[in-house]
């Protein structure tokens, strides 16, 4: 199990010390710093050096990183690191290198409480706010009943939330995001070499007491089954499903989610946290809708131009529209110039530090098209080498729109109290530098 | 313009500012599509250009790729702004690798840079060409910078980095660089008065001299010539005084350079020398305080010691000096002990007796164990140098012990070292056996093949070896575990010899037949295919075990490795031969003893010796392995001389050799293997020679700029002749070397007396004597070769007038005698005898005051009253020589006034003597044609 536990800085001085186990000296931190901060050519997340494994995450130039001695589950130490980062972020806003250091008591305190003797813990952000806060300690008198309510909900059935009394709202209201990023690599002509999505439903739940939760989507074989007439009462609600059932690869839930439930019936129950917490992950590869079309026309022009003329096509609904597109085209490594001219929105110029041409297009409405054209000029070099061509690369945001095609169908909610809830369910689709198209033919 | 870029100062405190790796990425990048859109524009004034070459080097010293630039960088070098000029070399430098199609573009702008009057420039255009090196531009511009080093307007400073540069050339390109055609201008330097130049002249001498020794071998002079001036005269400046050691660095290069040349015979040339060594070891007797003044003193004399066991291991100085290595390797510093035991292994391989290093014996074993490897590496050289017969065994016995605790790094070494010792002085057989396998088993994996096949050489060749050799194999098998080696060694001792011990109780065939079976299932193939012709050899003599020999034939019959399969199907077949059948006994016949060869495995440990770059004038090991060593490298060198000579003659005698086309040039060129200096010509200097045959002063040479005269005094075997060489021009004559060279030097020595001057100041005469002794009768004369520098360097070679008449001394012989002995000695081969023309005075008559004269001045007594025609001419003489005693000599001279002829008649004990006389007389006696 994990036996030590890092934070680095980026020149390899350590922020964050804390060593769950005997087996390891504070030294082993130098063997980290050594081998995988000032070693440029390392890039894997794990480094075993002997019977010594590292696993490190960098995130704003910080190294979290956790070392074990034995054989350990590397999923199950990532999930920690990421688990930590995001209880950084919720905590202290962000998480970097100046947070950590105006913070440092409480991360020690919440890395003492989230891993006992390399075990990892309770890990739920708004458990761990009950009882480690920020604010100035709570009273004396008031201190015991806390404790006590802390123990009770610590070891009882539902962990992460609160005694049903205790949470009590005027308005019921539960929100529910669906964010999918898309990762897609096509060929120049446009065919698909590679595509899939990684989705997560993000949930923010309002609710008073103690609420039951079923949530359904269009999963293919939850629709299948109900075409088949297996499960009665959801099969009105498969016909509003339609053809477009979505072939999900595999998903991940919350603990609250029940999962025996889930393997029995591919429901979807749950009591949720109070507040916000990721409900679901999941991933698609199969029937991905592509928001944009990127046609690509790259020729080299002797040995010193390279004209460029790129298309830009949406596919959605007129109604939708694409927001932040920010196309990078890579330009030849010994380019002195490019002139950028633009047909429809948007605007380009050549960034010489990245040796790409960045055309911004800030609102690209469905069914519109715009196209770029480029010169960029070559100096001659000493050792001529040729241009790897490297893909363009894509990024945007489609609000109301999966590429999945994923639907929320319902959310239901059930309480003793039977109060009236509100939903709310958003859909938004973002590339992050996985939409790419090569410019090779 | 401003001297310092702000750009760059920007640019550069960006990158350092930058926090993050792709931070710095993206500023470079941004820079660089700056730079290059610039460079496309063009129109960049020198300053802008200079500022973005500085970035580009600055990016690239970072660890980034550059690919522009480089032809912004050459242009910069033909920039007559020294900043730019710098920048420009700089990037040359950095940015091009050796093999560059640009540096042709710069060979050019380096040439006129080095031609051009600015020191400075010359400077850059010299770094330039150490730093890149290419073999194109050392072929190009090695001649520049050669002619940059000896040119008399060059800077000192200049002179040292041309010098460096040569060298630097000279490593990399041997070839480039005529070594010996330059080799008296390069060494005249070394008299430069700026010791800084000195050092590194001598740096550079010193890589060509290991080369071309005979070409360098006035570097010798110069060496002992520097050395005196610094160590004993203190001739030096007072910034080359290092903690008051006189710029040990040259001290130590001079000593060294010396120690490439055997000691030279010139007692002068000793005496100061010796007196160099003494002051050397006397300054250095007692340690200082501070640790540079002590470090400064050790280089100097650790050096010092090993050109005194170099020249001579038995002097007194060798000895004081062992003395002082014995504190030395029981220093406290790690570095003195190492340099202590150093010496100490070249004392030991030199010296004639190893009582001296004998006496530390136990100091050396125990720095084995020294905390230092390299402490350790070198107490195992020293003790392999000094092992003899008398410490054989204890040293052996302790390098034994230690191989087991010894660093792995170290015992491959070992092992050779011990099994070289142990053969070479083994002072009985047993030992011997004892102690190699023991070796063998000590350090197995350590052990080459070598090694034991030499045991199996030795054993099969000693007859009384082999039993107890087989018993002992025997014993070592019986551990549980066995190297391989060890198995080889059993496998073929036992296959042979086993059958001498079978009779004895626990050597029965069957137990030794199980002890190596047992052995079999760990080894590999070859090993293994060595133990079925063990078994073969078994199936014959030990007819009682066929049965199981048999069956592990069977067995291996079916492996899959092809020679032990054969080998198994060959041998079963031959042991199921019928019993009467005598094939296998004659197959298996003893194995008739190794012809004698010489052990393989020195070869193997002088291989493992790579020559570095300065090459050292000692191996390990005792004296007769460096006489060895010395043999063979002269005769490699003389080889190399003779081929190069041939090669270097061979287009020039084309010509007037073309008519005698069948002749071996070769055996020509193999007599004459030394240089010979070009001689001097003009109708002037054959006559003043002439003279000088039979006159004991005058004038030898003169030209515009100097003039020599010669005054002799010839006493038996040895003369004395007083060179005066006088100055004609208003300047000093500087680097005056004067050096001679003798055709056989068992036949006659010629020495200075003392170092010659190196400068001969404006108007003035100097005068060297030299020590001439007369060893046996010879015909060549010396040449004299002087060369100097007056503004270009020169180099004349005359004949001294040093003949073989010379050593002549009078005899008084009355008519009697006289007759008897020439009748004694009688005609050919003793007598030689010419008739040729000879002029007649002015009034027609014989000129005979002038034949006396001539006559007389080759020394011979002119004896009256003997001959009845007044004319006739009669002499006697005794030649002295050292070695091969008196030589009597008698002449008749019979000239003929009406036929201008005259008849010369040499009679001598010695043939060669009589023939060399006759012709010394007669060319003095001839008239000019």
């Amino acid at each position: 199990m994990i036996s030590a536990f890092f934070i680095f800085n980026q020149k390899g001085e350590v922020l964050i010390s804390r060593l769950y186990r005997t087996d390891f000296k504070r030294s082993i931190a130098d063997v980290f710093r050594i081998q995988v901060v000032s070693n440029p050519d390392v890039r894997s997340p794990i480094i075993t050096l002997g019977s010594t494994s590292f696993f490190h995450v960098r995130v704003n130039n910080l190294y979290v990183v956790a070392v074990t001695k034995t054989n350990a589950n590397a999923a199950l130490v990532f999930e920690f690191c990421y688990r930590f980062i995001n209880i950084c972020k919720s905590y202290f806003g962000k998480m970097d290198e100046e947070s950590i250091k105006n913070n440092f008591v409480v991360v020690y305190e919440l890395v003492d409480e989230i891993n006992d003797f390399g075990y990892p813990q309770n890990s739920e952000i708004d458990t761990l706010k009950t009882y480690i806060t920020t604010e100035s300690v709570v009273s004396a008198t008031q201190a015991p009943e806390v404790s006590s309510r802390i123990t009770a909900q610590a070891t009882g059935a539902t962990s992460w939330r609160r005694n049903g009394d205790d949470v009590k709202y005027k308005k019921n209201e539960a929100f529910v995001d669906v964010v999918e990023v898309v990762n897609w690599m096509g060929s120049a002509k446009g065919t698909t070499l590679r595509a899939d999505v990684d989705g997560h439903i993000q949930m923010r739940a309002y609710l008073s007491g103690t609420p039951e939760c079923k949530f359904g989507l269009n999963d293919k074989l939850v629709i299948d089954r109900g075409a088949a007439g297996l499960s009665g009462p959801s099969s009105g609600l498969a016909d509003r499903g339609g053809g477009d059932a979505v072939e999900l690869d595999d998903c991940q839930f919350h603990q609250c989610v029940r999962l025996n439930d889930f393997d029995a019936d591919r429901s979807i129950s749950f009591i949720p946290p109070d507040g916000e917490f990721e409900l679901m992950r999941y991933r698609a590869t199969s029937n991905i809708k592509l928001p944009l079309k990127v046609i690509p026309t790259v020729t080299e022009i002797g040995t010193t131009k390279v004209s460029y003329d790129i298309t830009l096509k949406t596919t959605f609904s007129p109604k939708l529209s694409a927001t932040n597109v920010v196309v990078r085209i890579p330009t030849p490594l010994n380019t002195t110039d490019v002139d950028v001219g633009i047909l429809g929105t948007g605007k380009a110029k050549y960034v010489p530090a990245e040796n790409v041409i960045v055309w911004k297009i800030p609102r690209l409405q469905g069914g519109q098209e715009c196209s770029l054209s480029a010169m960029a000029k070559l100096t001659s070099t000493t050792t001529r080498q040729v241009w790897a061509r490297p893909p363009i690369d894509v990024d945007f945001q489609v609000l109301m729109f999966t590429a999945s095609g994923l639907i929320v169908r319902f959310l239901k909610v059930f309480e003793k109290s039977n109060y009236h809830s509100i939903k709310w369910v958003r859909y938004l689709t973002k590339a992050n530098g996985g939409y790419q198209v090569r410019e090779l033919t | 313009m401003a001297t310092t870029m702000r750009g760059l100062t920007q640019f550069i405190a960006d990158i350092r500012g930058a926090r993050v790796r792709e931070l710095e990425e993206k500023r470079i990048n941004k820079e660089m599509a700056n730079i290059r859109k610039k460079f496309k524009d063009g129109n960049l004034d020198g300053y802008q250009k200079k500022k973005y070459v500085a970035k580009i080097i600055f990016t690239y010293i970072l660890g980034y790729k550059v690919d522009v630039g480089h032809m912004e960088a050459v242009n910069l070098i033909s920039s007559p702004k020294y900043s730019e000029k710098q920048i420009g070399y700089l990037a040359v430098t950095l940015l091009m690798h050796e093999n560059s199609d640009f540096l042709r573009l710069v060979v050019n702008s380096i040439r006129k840079d080095l031609h051009g009057n600015n020191e400075i420039d010359n400077c850059l255009a010299l770094h330039a060409i150490a730093n890149v090196g290419g073999s194109e531009m050392a072929e190009a511009l090695a001649e520049d910078v050669h002619r940059l080093l000896i040119s008399p307007t060059s800077e000192s400073f200049v002179k040292k980095k041309a010098a460096l540069t040569l060298l630097r050339l000279y490593r990399k390109h041997p070839d480039v660089i005529p070594a010996a055609e330059w080799a008296l201008r390069i060494i005249s330097l070394m008299d430069d008065e700026d010791l800084g130049v000195v050092i590194c002249v001598t740096s550079l001498v010193m890589a060509l001299a290991q080369d071309n020794l005979d070409a360098y071998s006035v570097s010798y002079t110069k060496a002992v010539d520097r050395l005196n001036r610094l160590v004993i005269e203190h001739e030096y400046s007072a910034t080359y005084a290092y903690y008051r050691v006189p710029s040990p660095w040259l001290q130590v290069k001079l000593l060294r350079l010396l120690q490439y040349y055997p000691p030279s015979e010139d007692p002068a040339i000793r005496s100061v020398l010796h007196q160099v060594l003494q002051t050397i070891m006397n300054n250095s007797a007692e340690p200082s305080r501070n640790v540079q003044h002590n470090n400064a003193q050790h280089a100097v004399l650790f050096e010092a010691i090993g050109l005194a066991i170099h020249l001579d291991t038995n002097s007194p100085l060798v000895s004081t000096a062992a003395v002082l290595l014995a504190r030395f390797i029981s220093s406290r510093e790690t570095n003195v002990r190492y340099l202590g035991l150093d010496t100490m292994a070249h004392l030991a391989a030199r010296a004639e007796s190893l009582e001296p290093v004998k006496k530390h014996q136990s100091t050396i074993i125990l720095s084995l164990r020294d905390k230092d490897i390299s402490v350790r590496r070198r107490a195992l050289d020293l003790l392999y140098s000094m092992c003899d017969v008398d410490n054989s065994e204890l040293i052996v016995g302790e390098l034994l012990r230690y191989l087991r605790v010894a660093d792995y790094a170290l015992r491959e070494e070992m092992v050779l070292k011990i099994a070289i010792l142990t053969e070479k002085y083994a002072t009985s057989y047993k030992w011997y056996v004892d102690t190699i396998l023991q070796l063998i088993s000590a350090a197995g994996d350590h052990v080459g093949d070598e090694v034991w096949y030499r045991v199996v050489q030795i054993v099969t060749n000693t007859e009384d070896l082999q039993e107890y050799a087989a018993k002992v194999v025997f014993e070592h098998l019986k551990a549980p575990t066995a190297h391989e080696s060890l198995v080889k060694v059993g496998g073929y001792i036992l296959g042979e010899y086993g059958h001498l011990i079978a009779n004895e109780p626990g050597y029965s065939p069957l137990e030794q037949f199980h002890i190596l079976h047992s052995k079999s299932q760990f080894c590999m193939a070859a090993t293994r295919s060595l133990l079925l012709s063990t078994y073969i050899k078994w199936v014959n003599v030990f007819p009682e075990i066929k049965p199981q020999l048999v069956l592990i034939f069977e067995r291996y019959r079916h492996v899959l490795d092809s020679e032990l399969q054969q080998r198994a199907c060959e041998f079963y077949a031959l042991a199921q031969r019928p019993e009467e059948d005598e094939l296998l006994q004659n197959v298996c016949e003893e194995m008739p003893p190794f012809p004698p060869r010489s052990s393989a495995l020195l070869s193997r440990l002088n291989k493992k010796q790579g020559d570095t770059e300065d090459k050292r004038t000692w191996i390990h090991g005792g004296k007769d392995a460096n006489t060895d060593r010395e043999l063979t490298r002269r005769k490699t060198l003389n080889q190399t001389n003779g081929s190069a000579t041939s090669a270097t003659n061979a287009p020039s005698t084309q010509d007037v050799m073309g008519s005698l086309a069948g002749l071996d040039l070769g055996t020509a060129d193999g007599t004459t293997s030394r240089e010979q200096p070009n001689l001097a010509v003009g109708p002037n200097i054959d006559r003043w020679y002439e003279k000088l045959t039979f006159s004991s002063e005058g004038v030898l040479f003169e030209d515009v700029q100097i003039q020599i005269g010669i005054k002799s005094r010839y006493q038996g075997h040895v003369g004395q002749l007083a060179i005066y060489i006088g100055n004609k021009v208003p300047t000093p004559l500087t680097s005056f070397i004067t050096a001679v060279h003798v055709e056989d030097p068992e036949a006659l020595s010629v020495t200075f007396a003392k170092i010659p001057p190196n400068v001969i100041a404006p108007r003035t005469q100097t005068q060297q004597l030299l020590h001439v002794e007369c060893k046996k009768a010879f015909s060549t004369p010396p040449i004299l070769t002087v060369s100097f520098l007056a503004g270009s360097h020169q180099t004349t070679s005359i004949r001294l007038p040093i003949v073989l008449t010379k050593f002549l001394e009078h005899v008084k012989l009355g008519q009697a005698d006289f007759f008897e002995r020439w009748k004694l000695i009688g005609g050919a081969p003793r007598e030689s005898q010419s008739i040729f023309p000879i002029s007649l005075n002015s009034a027609g008559q014989l000129d005979l005051p002038k034949y006396r004269q001539v006559i007389a001045g080759h020394r011979f007594n002119l004896l009256e009253d003997i001959e009845p025609n007044p004319n006739n001419l009669v002499g006697a003489g005794v030649l002295h020589t050292s070695v091969e005693g008196k030589v009597g000599c008698l002449l008749r001279l019979e000239p003929n006034k009406e036929a201008k002829l005259c008849r010369l008649t040499v009679r001598s004990t010695s043939e060669d003597v009589a023939k060399e006389a006759q012709q010394l007389l007669q060319k003095s006696l001839q008239a000019d044609t």
